[in-house]
């Protein structure tokens, strides 16, 4: 009992430093994000209240690399197009499916798009998306960086005085958040191709009977609650992989580790975000 | 190695891992315990993991379903009986096992992994040991076990969770909203055959993945993200296949 | 005994017969196709083309069930050790004398701590190979690779980062168990002069070519400039 009780503490205390670790790193993207002129301005505002050598002369910042945010992007956003528009296709489909419960017991044909469409654009789109982006992009990011944590290059960029959450980290977290975004549109469009298919396929329901109740029922509200929520998740997948990718301790097995944990993680944030983005996006 | 080279050995390595799962399920020797041992670790890595993402899942899909037909026609009392239905043959199983995807399949490519890269399961296979039958045969009987243990407990604290959101938001009356009179025995059939394929494919997927693994440690994380997605996308494929069998065959159209 | 192989890609057409009871010490550069024809010959990768005979019997042409049986003769350690992480010592030295079946508990228990003391181990067997220093892994992987009486016993790389006086010790005991057993051995080793005091025959391989076959003391001065510059490690040369 006493041992059971030990083991949960410990694990609770574990996720409590993890939650913190990810809210830092946060912050420290925000912070890098923070235009250098401002910066400035804040320095010289500190400079009156705490006189201290650090805040008298802050560290030259470079910009930021849109090179690398290129190069992540491609990396992370393109090369996961097959993938998404695949989860997207079969997604669709099975909403059609379940909303055809609905119409096989009432005949309402004219519900299909509807029903599908609104689960898709507002929950399920963005939540499988989101899963397959966090085991495809996720999981690399944290072997990546895991990787070159344990073999020291990240001390390596300190070490020329390179920052590394400025270098490595923002231009990862940016470009998951803009390739979430725009893969949900592109998943968005080719769910509702495939849910047309399927449920003419299937269910015998006409395109533009699917077309007209998609667009009669939904407003464009619908559909941008899930780019945002996306975006958001992709915020999440980005935080929790970039946390855990620097995080590792101990070698080859504990990138392996930081891996499984990252994604883990990743969906432990994708669904609580999404809850929480449902009470406020109404 | 071609590419094409490469496909037909994957196609070769693919079918002898299911041949040799499948004879080797119903017989041939196993390390005693060692199914037991690997439910335990699926039970024991899963458990919170589940508990949370499905207890969520549950509050979204209340919420978002009562926002909709309060915007409609208000009357929420069918709320509870949908909801039930749509998470018993799609929800429950479906979302379980894309977590268990997650989870449990990451875990067992970085397992087979790393034994494939240390040369462990050629050590295996010197010493007169079929790698399948030893490595993939437990933990396929394990998730076939657990994905339905954990399906259910997953079901039951959505319902939970459900409940609660449904009461304390909406101010439905858990006597109306827990209402299973609109679960049938198709939709039982239904998320009982989705259980049983998720719980074999996330195994042999994984498994795949794991005993493919090539080269280092870098070769383990590879097969690890190959093993999570390839076994998540199986498990949307299958829910496409088996709902529209659910949809004419089992639910019968009710 | 006859093994010829002729694979391809790595290892470009060998021919190469072992006898029984002989030793032989295979070199050769990084990446020149060594551990694979280990593996080949052990019936653990299958040849592109050509024959393995293992007595008499050709196992590039065999059945999975019939190449169980066949590497049920064969005793091997693996580069990496490759002991098994989630078993004791014990256990990993106890595997193949459990799996092959047929021998009793005790005197598998027997057998297992004689050979971890003839290696030098005595009373390790609750370990795990994780609590163990490299060079007792390596010792562990000899005794597991040798508790079976195997006819054919292969080291890949049996003295790979050790210091020098681990690895002398570990060729003693090579070659103690060796004489005491009579199998038949092939030694992979990058370790050169160390191997060439151990096996009175000797092959280099070399962009997957076997370059040289034949007494360990002649190597030096072989005709081929490649084989000579390797092993007496000279720094100009065609390598």
């Amino acid at each position: 009992m006493t041992e059971a009780l030990r083991k949960l503490g410990e694990r609770a205390l574990a996720l409590v430093e993890e939650a913190g670790g990810i809210a830092l790193l946060a912050l420290k993207v925000i912070g890098a994000l923070v235009p250098p002129r401002l910066l400035r301005v804040g320095a010289a505002g500190l400079r009156l209240v705490a006189p201290s050598r650090e805040v008298r002369n802050p560290p030259r910042v470079p910009p930021l690399s849109g090179r690398e945010l290129l190069r992540n992007l491609d990396k992370m956003g393109v090369s996961s197009l097959p993938i998404v528009a695949l989860t997207a296709f079969f997604t669709g489909g099975i909403m059609v499916i379940q909303s055809g419960i609905f119409v096989k017991r009432f005949g309402a044909q004219g519900l299909l798009g509807w029903g599908s469409g609104y689960a898709v654009f507002r929950e399920v789109g963005p939540i499988l998306i989101g899963l397959m982006f966090s085991g495809r992009v996720g999981s690399n990011n944290a072997a990546e960086l895991g990787t070159m944590t344990v073999t020291e290059q990240i001390d390596g960029l300190r070490a020329l005085a390179i920052e590394p959450v400025r270098y490595l980290i923002v231009p990862r977290v940016l470009a998951m958040v803009i390739s979430m975004f725009c893969l949900l549109i592109v998943g968005d469009l080719v769910a509702v191709g495939g849910g047309m298919l399927f449920g003419k396929l299937l269910l015998g329901v006409e395109f533009s009977s699917f077309y007209y109740s998609l667009r009669d029922n939904l407003r464009p509200w619908d559909f941008l609650v899930g780019v945002i929520k996306a975006s958001v998740f992709g915020l999440a997948i980005s935080l929790t992989s970039c946390h855990f990718g620097t995080a590792v301790k101990g070698g080859a097995v504990g990138v392996g580790r930081a891996v499984n944990d990252a994604v883990v993680a990743a969906a432990l944030a994708i669904l609580i975000s999404d809850y929480l983005l449902t009470l406020v996006l109404r | 190695m071609s590419r094409v080279e490469a496909f037909r050995d994957g196609a070769k390595l693919f079918r002898r891992i299911v041949v040799r799962t499948a004879v080797g399920s119903l017989r041939g020797r196993r390390p005693p315990g060692e199914v037991l041992r690997q439910m335990e670790q699926v039970g024991n890595r899963s458990v919170v993991f589940i508990a949370v993402t499905l207890g969520f899942i549950g509050m979204v899909l209340v919420f978002q379903t009562c926002l909709q037909i309060n915007r409609v026609t208000g009357d929420l009392s069918q709320v509870g009986a949908e909801f039930l239905k749509i998470l018993v043959h799609e929800f429950g199983p479906t979302l379980t096992a894309m977590m268990l995807a997650t989870r449990v399949g990451a875990g067992i490519a970085a397992e087979v992994g790393s034994m494939v890269v240390t040369e462990q399961v050629d050590a295996l296979r010197m010493c007169g040991v079929e790698p399948v039958e030893y490595l993939i045969v437990p933990r396929f009987l394990a998730s076939l076990v657990m994905t339905g243990v954990l399906t259910v407990f997953g079901v039951a604290v959505a319902i939970t969770m459900g409940t609660l959101t449904a009461y304390l938001t909406f101010h439905v009356n858990p006597r109306i909203f827990l209402d299973l009179g609109r679960v049938s025995l198709g939709d039982l059939a239904t998320g009982g055959l989705k259980v049983i394929a998720y719980g074999a494919a996330i195994p042999i997927v994984s498994g795949f993945a794991g005993l493919g693994a090539r080269g280092g440690s870098e070769g383990v994380g590879w097969a690890t993200t190959r093993a999570v997605i390839a076994s998540s996308f199986t498990v949307i494929v299958l829910d496409l296949v088996l709902s529209g069998v659910g949809l004419f065959l089992l639910q019968g159209g009710a | 005994m006859t093994r010829s192989f002729s694979g391809e890609t790595v290892l470009a057409g060998i021919d190469l017969r072992v006898d029984r009871g002989e030793t032989w010490g295979l070199v050769g550069p990084a990446a020149s196709g060594k551990s694979v024809m280990l593996k080949t010959l052990c019936g653990l990768l299958p040849p592109d083309a050509g024959a393995v005979v293992v007595d008499g019997e050709d196992i590039a042409a065999a059945t999975e069930e019939r190449l169980m049986l066949v590497r049920a003769r064969f005793g091997m350690l693996f580069q990496n050790n490759a002991l098994f992480d989630f078993m004791t010592v014990g256990d990993n030295v106890a595997f193949p004398l459990v799996r092959r079946g047929g021998v009793e508990p005790k005197e598998i228990r027997a057998r297992v701590s004689a050979r971890l003391r003839a290696v030098g181990l005595a009373g390790t067997e609750d370990k795990f190979p994780s609590e163990l220093s490299g060079g007792m892994r390596k010792r562990v992987g000899i005794a597991r690779a040798v508790i079976a009486r195997p006819d054919i016993v292969i080291y890949d790389e049996p003295t790979a980062g050790l210091d020098p006086v681990t690895t002398q010790k570990v060729y003693d005991l090579l070659a103690r168990e060796r004489d005491a057993t009579g199998a038949t051995v092939v030694v992979v080793s990058s370790d050169l002069d160390a191997l060439l005091r151990f096996v009175p025959r000797v092959g280099m391989i070399y962009q997957g070519k076997l370059r040289y076959d034949g007494p360990a003391k002649k190597a030096r001065d072989a005709d081929d400039p490649v084989v000579r510059q390797f092993v007496r490690g000279d720094i100009e040369g065609p390598l």
